[in-house]
């Protein structure tokens, strides 16, 4: 393992509806190592998503610390904290959220973007990512012309074409079939091991959760249980 | 670097039949507004050429237009004592046209002769053509002896039977016949719009023994207030003005026309802006989740604000252009000729709308700030999509 790429300290997430404080997260601690795969689990309304999105920098804490890489999160200002975001996070979400009007090449250069970088460039950094996920046939597809999985493989190429250290990924799996999900799965698996990302995977699914190398139990706010997944059934669920 | 522009060109034909609907209010609106600016700008060119400061209309005294001024041949004499008066080079004799005038009707051209027009018939002596410098005849002019006229070309497009060789009948009692026996140009003024005679002539046939008006060039160098003051001073005791004055007069119930119509285009703006945030809002509302991955992978609020007013700005153009092109359709098919009935004249003004670059560019400029404006509110919205609960939205 790598440095400390993640440092939750005393995290505490309250949201209010109607002005009653509704308890999120807890006083969480966390810490990460960088190349890490570690999978969130916990019940709906456990607060996984809203972790994910405090390291993310969608959201920021209510009380203590985030620390991702270099960056104090909860102490950078909105605008700082998008273009943070653009540089070193990628996001893979359950519903994909790809643009329906682009295709899958263009859905996937909208990262890029916000980047100094030829045309060329760009160009190469789509062909790549799609190489990495296997859909380099599929440049020109609508998302609409795509199944479920090759939607998400687009949207995992979207994430890692800017190369960001960290990728959040949330239920990426959730609205896909048995087969799919293990692909899906096992892609990640080789961004981790083969690419050194360090990953974030939050899942209901103790299938998806047996491809990481380290399980967090969240429930009502709290971690009740962090542990290492025996390397015989991540091995297992690699060679699936 | 912003979103990509086909991104936002796309997504203007997702909601394809609401997009139609705006594209269609913005046509209608771009094609008036255009519509309006060339008759302007056309009017205003006719106008144009009747602002000669050193041309000087006389009307009895009292009298508001030349079609209820009657000026007695004695009372006309007296204009000869004004020193100020230009004088032909050749002949000495001073620049003054006596007139008469009378309105006559004829059938319009562009429908069909259902609906009638008046038109102003001015006698006139060989010294109006020196007096009215615009006025160029293209052909024959009428004889001093023969029941003859000529005709301004913007009348004959408009109205019938003004083609040469075609009778008008003309006189108390319309039993004189008159023939057109050529046409004149007026630098598209006014007098484009007139039909002229010999002035004994036309006196003798609508039993006149006034002239109606009478038209003097002053000297160089004259000043025509001066020349007003005398001509409306105890001596003389007529009224005069410039003709940029009268046509100013004239003209009110046209400048009443035009600002209407601008009422109407500020109107229809108003219809366009809320057309266009009403698209927007729904552009807005159904791609919530999509501005939400876009904040999330790193677009600023500013970049999602800019790229649905740039959308907006897409839409605006699609129907400026397309208004264009039914304001230009238009006057194709429905004829570019314009007739407006003048406020005391009683007859009417013809001319041609000719819509220029700098009309269509200023209708599509404003069209585009129109969809700036419709766009801003929803575009506001959509950069402030709350991320985190937009992308949990099912």
């Amino acid at each position: 393992m790598g440095a400390v790429e993640i440092e939750l300290k005393d995290v505490r997430k309250v949201y209010y509806k109607d002005r009653i404080e509704i308890p999120v997260l807890e006083g969480l601690n966390l810490t990460v190592s960088a190349g890490e795969f570690v999978v969130l689990m916990g019940p709906s309304g456990s607060g996984k998503s809203t972790l994910l999105h405090l390291i993310g920098g969608l959201d920021s804490p209510t009380s203590g610390s985030v620390r991702v890489g270099d960056a104090q999160l909860e102490r950078m200002t909105e605008r700082e904290l998008t273009s943070w975001r653009s540089r070193h996070v990628g996001f893979i979400f359950q519903m994909y959220h790809l643009v329906p009007v682009l295709t899958a090449a263009q859905n996937i250069e909208l990262p890029l973007l916000l980047f100094r970088m030829s045309a060329a460039e760009r160009r190469q950094r789509v062909k790549t990512a799609l190489g990495v996920v296997g859909l380099s046939d599929r440049m020109d597809h609508r998302p609409n012309q795509l199944s479920g999985g090759q939607e998400q493989r687009v949207a995992i190429a979207r994430a890692i074409v800017t190369d960001p250290r960290l990728i959040l990924a949330d239920e990426p799996t959730g609205d896909l079939d048995a087969k799919t999900s293990e692909e899906i799965l096992e892609l990640l698996n080789v961004l981790n091991t083969e690419f050194g990302k360090t990953i974030l995977l939050v899942t209901h699914d103790p299938r998806a959760a047996a491809h990481g190398q380290r399980q967090l139990h969240l429930d009502k706010g709290a971690f009740y249980r962090d542990e290492a997944v025996p390397p015989r059934t991540a091995a297992v669920a690699a060679s699936r | 670097m912003a979103l990509p522009i086909s991104y936002h060109w796309r997504n203007l034909f997702v909601r394809k039949t609401t997009t139609l609907l705006t594209v269609l209010v913005i046509a209608a609106v771009v094609g008036v507004f255009a519509w309006m600016l060339g008759f302007a700008a056309s009017l205003d060119r006719s106008l144009s050429q009747a602002r000669d400061e050193t041309k000087l209309l006389v009307l009895k005294r009292g009298a508001t237009a030349e079609t209820n001024s009657a000026l007695p041949v004695d009372e006309y004499n007296n204009l000869n004592q004004l020193d100020d008066i230009a004088r032909d080079p050749t002949t000495n004799e001073p620049l003054l046209s006596p007139e008469m005038m009378v309105q006559i009707s004829r059938p319009r051209v562009r429908d069909g002769g259902k609906t009638w027009g008046n038109i102003a018939l001015r006698g006139v002596t060989e010294a109006a053509f020196k007096v009215h410098r615009t006025v160029q005849p293209t052909g024959r002019v009428f004889s001093a002896g023969a029941q003859e006229v000529i005709v301004g070309v913007a009348a004959a497009q408009q109205f019938s039977g003004l083609n040469i060789g075609d009778t008008l009948e003309l006189g108390y009692g319309n039993n004189r016949h008159y023939t057109v026996v050529g046409y004149f140009t007026a630098d598209k003024g006014p007098a484009e719009s007139e039909v002229w005679g010999y002035l004994p002539s036309l006196m003798n046939a609508y039993n006149r023994t006034m002239y109606s008006s009478a038209s003097l060039r002053l000297k160089g160098g004259a000043d025509p207030k001066k020349v007003i003051e005398l001509i409306e001073g105890p001596k003389i005791q007529l009224s005069a003005q410039t003709e940029a004055q009268y046509w100013q007069t004239q003209s009110a119930s046209i400048n009443t026309y035009l600002r209407i119509t601008k009422v109407l285009v500020a109107v229809m703006c108003l219809a366009a802006i809320f057309s266009i945030a009403n698209t927007m809002f729904s552009m807005v509302a159904g791609r919530t989740r999509e501005i939400a991955m876009l904040r999330t992978i790193g677009f600023s609020r500013g970049q999602i604000l800019s790229g649905f007013v740039l959308e907006s700005v897409f839409l605006s153009i699609l129907g400026g252009l397309l208004g264009c092109v039914g304001c230009i359709a238009w006057l194709y098919v429905m004829g570019n000729t314009k007739d407006m009935f003048g406020s005391s004249t009683f007859t009417t003004l013809a001319f041609e709308i000719h819509l220029t670059p700098t009309n269509l560019t200023c209708a599509l400029g404003s069209v585009i700030v129109v969809g700036v404006i419709g766009a801003w509110i929803p575009a506001m919205r959509a950069s402030r999509v709350a991320v985190v609960t937009a992308l949990r939205e099912p």
